[in-house]
């Protein structure tokens, strides 16, 4: 334990990086997720095919390699502007966290794409009819009752995906993002104390699991209300 | 926009109606005054749902007109939910939704459609819950109430919206026996009251005591229409008498 003397801000620091990662990326992953389950619902068959294609691959594909796809194809692409402008520029990368941050939401939103489609459809059809016959428009439909209707179905499978994108910050310590697992590694090559660095990172991550599982749980009574009522 | 067509609240003239290759609707014509009380009864698949969502274009007609209160009704219509929310429905399988409670369930739709103020839209759904009398239900969520319960509350939300007419498809035929009369009495009340009713019934009583005119449809078509007196006392057609006597029997 003497070994972490001295390391202990440096991991709070790369605790804080995984909080920040896990709000953008929920809110990119919902977005993405939302997307494609609309264009995967909608009659615009070339919406539905590009939603399609995002889910096989981003599904079929290893994580990691998609982080490193992500920061060194933009990193690429960046660089070749750049010396459109001036020849002198060596390298120009998007900053890690944002890299990294946007591959996990797609990687997650394709699941998610997945678990909202399935949701949707799972709202009562009567439920729409009633709404359009009272004269709601189509978008006071969608945000008053569709949406309202359809969480309540993709909660449990959604806890998931928040868990995924917990665990998946992990990965982006690769393009060197300075989260928790990033710093036990460079406290590893000072210290020689592996075991005891990592077991750091897993109480870390297991401390952030288990706040969001709890919320979820949280979430699922707030919902249950609805259902669970005495006759 | 007609005199014709202003005279009647609603007016369907040759209306056919496709599903795919099916007909499901048969040159309908139907012509019904304000206060009219119409009964619509027919064999199961005989188009009487197809027809009554057509008044409100929860399905579109593929040809001849339909106009509501004097509006036809087509794909250049500007605002078809300035229509929808003069004519209210209530559907077999309630409907309501899940996720609000009773008193938000009539108070949505008063407020994004009619821009109604949020204590004003209140008011109004404790008064029609007064009317179907369940203002003690007021708080509960949809999934705690009986059948019975549920479709006075529909009831109640189409009402919230003042509705000029009010379209009713089989709104007794999820229900347990016990429940049936509770909400016939809300739907005798309203139609005493004067509102302009279509009914989808297979309630023989209600139709003889309160329609005007009572529908017989077979087949995508009316076969029949006339006063309860004559329907029941003197039926034209064979195929109303069959079905009469299949239903009266029962
Ligand atoms: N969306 C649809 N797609 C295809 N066919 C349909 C559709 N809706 C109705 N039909 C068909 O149209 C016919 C008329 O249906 P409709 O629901 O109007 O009958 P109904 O008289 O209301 O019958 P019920 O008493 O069973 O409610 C039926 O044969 C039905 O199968
Ligand atoms: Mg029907």
């Amino acid at each position: 334990m003497a070994a972490l003397n001295g390391w202990w801000d440096d991991y709070f620091w790369g605790a804080l990086v995984i909080f920040q990662v896990f709000f953008c990326s929920l809110g990119f992953m919902i977005i993405f997720g939302l997307l494609g389950a609309i264009a995967k619902l909608s009659a615009n068959k070339l919406a539905h095919k590009v939603a399609n294609a995002y889910t096989v691959a981003f599904r079929g594909t290893p994580e990691i390699l998609v982080i490193l796809l992500m920061y060194f194809g933009s990193a690429i692409f960046l660089t070749a502007v750049a010396q459109l402008f001036n020849p002198e520029v060596k390298f120009v990368d998007i900053p890690p966290f944002w890299a990294g941050t946007i591959a996990i939401s797609l990687i997650v939103g394709s699941y998610a794409t997945e678990t909202f489609r399935g949701a949707f459809l799972g709202v009562n059809p009567g439920s729409i009819e009633a709404a359009k016959a009272l004269g709601m428009s189509d978008i006071q439909t969608f945000v008053y009752i569709r949406i309202p209707e359809m969480w309540r179905i993709a909660l449990p499978p959604f806890g998931n995906h928040m868990l995924s994108l917990i665990k998946d910050t992990a990965l982006i310590s690769i393009i060197g993002l300075n989260e928790t697992m990033f710093v036990a590694k460079q406290a590893i090559t000072v210290t020689g104390k592996p075991f005891t660095m990592y077991i750091v990172v897993g109480a870390i991550y297991l401390g952030f699991s288990t706040v969001v599982t709890l919320s979820v749980m949280g979430l699922e009574k707030f919902g249950e209300r609805t259902t669970a009522g005495v006759k | 926009m007609s005199e014709q067509s202003k005279k009647y609240l609603i007016q369907m003239k040759n209306v056919d109606k496709y599903f795919g290759e099916f007909q499901a609707l048969k040159n309908i014509n139907l012509e019904v005054e304000r206060k009219e009380r119409i009964v619509i009864c027919g064999p199961s698949g005989s188009g009487k749902s197809t027809l009554i969502r057509c008044l409100n274009r929860l399905e579109k007609h593929n040809k001849g007109q339909v106009f509501i209160d004097g509006n036809e009704l087509t794909d250049q219509i500007k605002d078809i939910n300035a229509v929808r929310r003069e004519v209210g429905m209530v559907f077999q399988s309630f409907n309501l939704f899940p996720h609000m409670t009773v008193v938000k369930n009539l108070m949505v739709a008063q407020q994004l459609v009619r821009k109604i103020s949020k204590a004003d839209a209140k008011q109004r759904a404790m008064h029609f819950l007064e009317r179907v009398k369940i203002p003690e239900q007021a708080n509960k969520y949809p999934i705690q109430l009986s059948g019975g319960q549920q479709q006075r509350v529909a009831i109640a939300r189409a009402l919230c919206m003042k509705p000029k007419i009010m379209l009713f498809d089989e709104p007794t035929s999820a229900l347990d026996p016990e429940m049936i009369n509770e909400v016939l009495e809300v739907m005798v009340d309203l139609a005493t009251d004067g509102m302009t009713m279509i009914c989808v019934t297979h309630e023989m009583g209600f139709a003889r005591s309160v329609a005007d005119r009572i529908i017989f449809m077979d087949l995508g078509e009316i076969v029949e229409e006339s006063k309860p007196s004559e329907f029941f006392g003197n039926p034209k057609n064979e195929r109303t008498k069959n079905f009469l006597e299949q239903i009266l029997t029962h």
